[in-house]
């Protein structure tokens, strides 16, 4: 019994510091080379705290903090990729109308959380098993050749830190461990996507999602280790498959 | 399930929860403002929240939502101004195509009007009753006091979970039943639970009662607020009987809101509070109708589309106290085609040829007279009904199906 408890405890150890990304792409995929141009979108990034009771309280400062990081740590990890890179920090920076703009990007913001709801969950579609062929249809095309950009870059990231309240329940639920009935809150944690559109087809052509219950992206070794591991090692979509694969950092 | 006596005890503690009424009536005198003048967050919850207030409103002023009418817009924007002074700088206005009767103000200032509210209230002082309220929100600063009440009893909620199950461990070690303390801990949990909408609805109270005195303090009559709930309360119940529902009074422990009688009775009694004497105060009836006047077809059109006969038609009824005209009669007749119940044709075609006699009879009502009466049989009338649809709007996007029609 002991030791049964025991062997728990260590997993349940094991399983809270890790970070792991998998990605999809369409089956035609191959990383962008030559001289295309990307625009990188806005970056979606909000940091919190996460209250005792689970619920995040948003925080303008790490929000802000973390944002300058990640924008820095997109601008010099693209550099090294050949073709021309825009970071945009603002909606204005990336061109086009702004109203049509922002609900392409809404419209992603949708489209990436159904990718992230049935390729990454066991909630699969059955039309959509082994391909990956989601889209942002006209207005995508339409940025496109209003701008001169061939992709888009969307990139969404969301982290938490535990507060002391949520330490606390922690550390009362470890009693509960102890004389066996086990029901450990979770701790802070990361969350980010990130997902290639080519701006010629409109297509949702590469996915990536990161998790991780370590690492800090209000410090930049933190957002770049976050942005490496979303945007590092982009593989063809003849090598995926079609599934989702994981990819080692 | 057996419940123990730990948890039989704490449930009937908890149960004064659930049948607690609306918080009492809080007088309109009694509070001061916490946001004045180019107010600015300094603690960091409430910095974070105006973060994600100052985002959203980045993304509604970006969104094909918004209604694009600049006058109507200045004259809101106006009453909001009448109502909180100086600190109406801080403060921006979206109007919004949404049928739904509601407002909003956000902390970071950002006000949203619902278009559905638009076409219900039918003067200035209502319109300016419910932003009031919007207003009493905001100035009492309740969304954080909302958000610390919700993370400060959920955290209490967590505790109480992870502490019975410490003590239903060691219980049920010590060779006991450990059962009773979780029984014990959801019952602690549910009035928890409950008393997070008790405080909504103290808040919606307290709101009533601040946005009150700021309709009294702008010279508008205080008793339009209550006419606002007063006609709400008619609506509700029009729209439940149509559908052969009885009107829930709402009144349970997970309202978010105090039920609206309630609600109507308490503004009744401090709308006597600040104006004793019912005096002449400003009403805009007349100001209000004219600034809706060029955005009248569409809030009823959004109206009739709702698919609630009973509360469309209970509106557009209230609306022709004030006389009927041809776009009210269209869409009377609208409100009986769509419900399409037995008699209604003849109804709705009855409206639609009463609407054509006013000169403010959009041109669509000459479209439908002009169906109604190839319908009834009547094709030279309807023809020639048609045809004046056409004349009167030669580029309607139906105008091709209507002249094939024409030519059968």
């Amino acid at each position: 019994m002991k030791a049964v408890r025991g062997a728990l405890i260590a997993s349940a150890m094991i399983l809270v510091s890790c970070s792991s990304t998998r990605q999809v792409a369409d089956l035609g995929f191959r990383p962008p080379e030559g001289s295309y141009k990307l625009i990188v979108m806005r970056p979606d990034v909000s940091v919190g705290l996460l209250t005792a009771g689970g619920i995040v309280e948003p925080r303008d400062d790490w929000t802000d903090a973390a944002r300058t990081n990640v924008l820095q740590a997109i601008a010099t990890r693209q550099t090294g990729h050949g073709g021309v890179t825009t970071v945009a920090a603002t909606r204005a920076e990336a061109g086009g109308d702004a109203v049509a703009l922002a609900e392409l990007d809404r419209l992603h913001t949708a489209v990436g959380t159904t990718i992230q709801a049935h390729k990454y969950t066991p909630l699969t579609l059955p039309t959509k098993a082994g391909t990956f062929d989601w889209t942002l249809g006209e207005p995508a095309v339409a940025y496109g050749k209003a701008t001169g950009y061939d992709y888009a870059l969307f990139f969404h990231a969301r982290d938490s830190f535990s507060s002391s309240g949520r330490v606390a329940l922690q550390a009362v639920a470890f009693m509960g461990c102890m004389v066996g009935v086990c029901v450990m809150p979770s701790g802070g944690q990361q969350a980010a996507f990130a997902s290639l559109v080519d701006l010629h087809t409109g297509r949702v052509v590469w996915f990536n999602v990161r998790t991780s219950t370590v690492g800090d992206m209000r410090t930049a070794d933190g957002a770049d280790k976050v942005v490496a591991g979303l945007l590092d090692k982009m593989k063809t979509g003849a090598s995926l498959q079609g599934k989702k694969v994981a990819v080692r950092e | 399930m057996t419940v123990s006596r730990r948890g039989m005890i704490a449930g009937g503690l908890c149960g004064c929860a659930f049948g607690t009424r609306a918080a009492a009536r809080i007088a309109p005198g009694a509070m001061l403002p916490l946001v004045d003048a180019g107010y600015r967050p300094t603690d960091a919850d409430e910095r974070g929240m105006w973060r994600d207030c100052d985002r959203a409103e980045e993304e509604l002023a970006a969104s094909n939502l918004l209604v694009d009418a600049p006058a109507l817009h200045a004259y809101v924007s106006g009453i909001i101004h009448n109502l909180l002074g100086e600190r109406a700088a801080g403060s921006r206005l979206y109007l919004v195509h949404e049928p739904t009767f509601n407002a909003s103000m956000a902390p970071n200032g950002m006000m949203v009007v619902h278009s559905g509210l638009l076409v219900r209230v039918r003067t200035e002082a209502q319109c300016a009753a419910v932003l009031g309220h919007e207003a009493g929100h905001f100035c009492r600063k309740h969304n954080i006091a909302g958000f610390r009440n919700r993370v400060h009893r959920q955290s209490a909620m967590a505790f109480v979970a992870v502490g019975s199950n410490v003590m239903a461990g060691a219980t049920a070690m010590a060779g006991g039943n450990g059962r009773s303390w979780i029984d014990l801990a959801n019952n602690v949990n549910n009035g928890l639970f409950a008393s997070m909408f008790a405080f909504d609805r103290s808040q919606e109270s307290e709101a009533d009662a601040y946005g009150l005195r700021l309709l009294a303090e702008a010279g508008y009559s205080p008793d339009a607020a209550a006419a606002v709930w007063q006609q709400l309360i008619e609506e509700r119940q029009a729209s439940a009987a149509a559908r052969s529902k009885h009107y829930r009074a709402r009144a349970s422990a997970f309202d978010t809101h105090p039920p609206d009688a309630v609600r109507m009775a308490d503004l009744s009694l401090s709308a006597r509070e600040i104006a004793p004497v019912p005096s002449p105060r400003r009403d805009g009836r007349d100001e209000f109708r004219r600034a809706v006047a060029p955005l009248r077809a569409m809030l009823l059109d959004e109206l009739v589309k709702q698919n609630d006969p009973g509360a469309s038609l209970y509106l557009i009824n209230a609306h022709a106290t004030d006389g009927w005209d041809g776009t009210l009669r269209f869409y009377e007749g609208e409100a009986y085609r769509l419900r399409d119940a037995p008699g209604d044709g003849a109804t709705a075609a009855r409206a639609f040829a009463a609407a054509v006699v006013f000169d403010d009879a959009p041109p669509v009502a000459w479209r439908a007279h002009g169906y109604a009466l190839l319908k009834g049989g009547h094709g030279e009338d309807g023809r020639r009904a048609l045809a004046r649809y056409l004349d009167l709007d030669p580029h309607a996007t139906d105008a091709a199906m209507v002249r094939f029609a024409l030519n059968q």
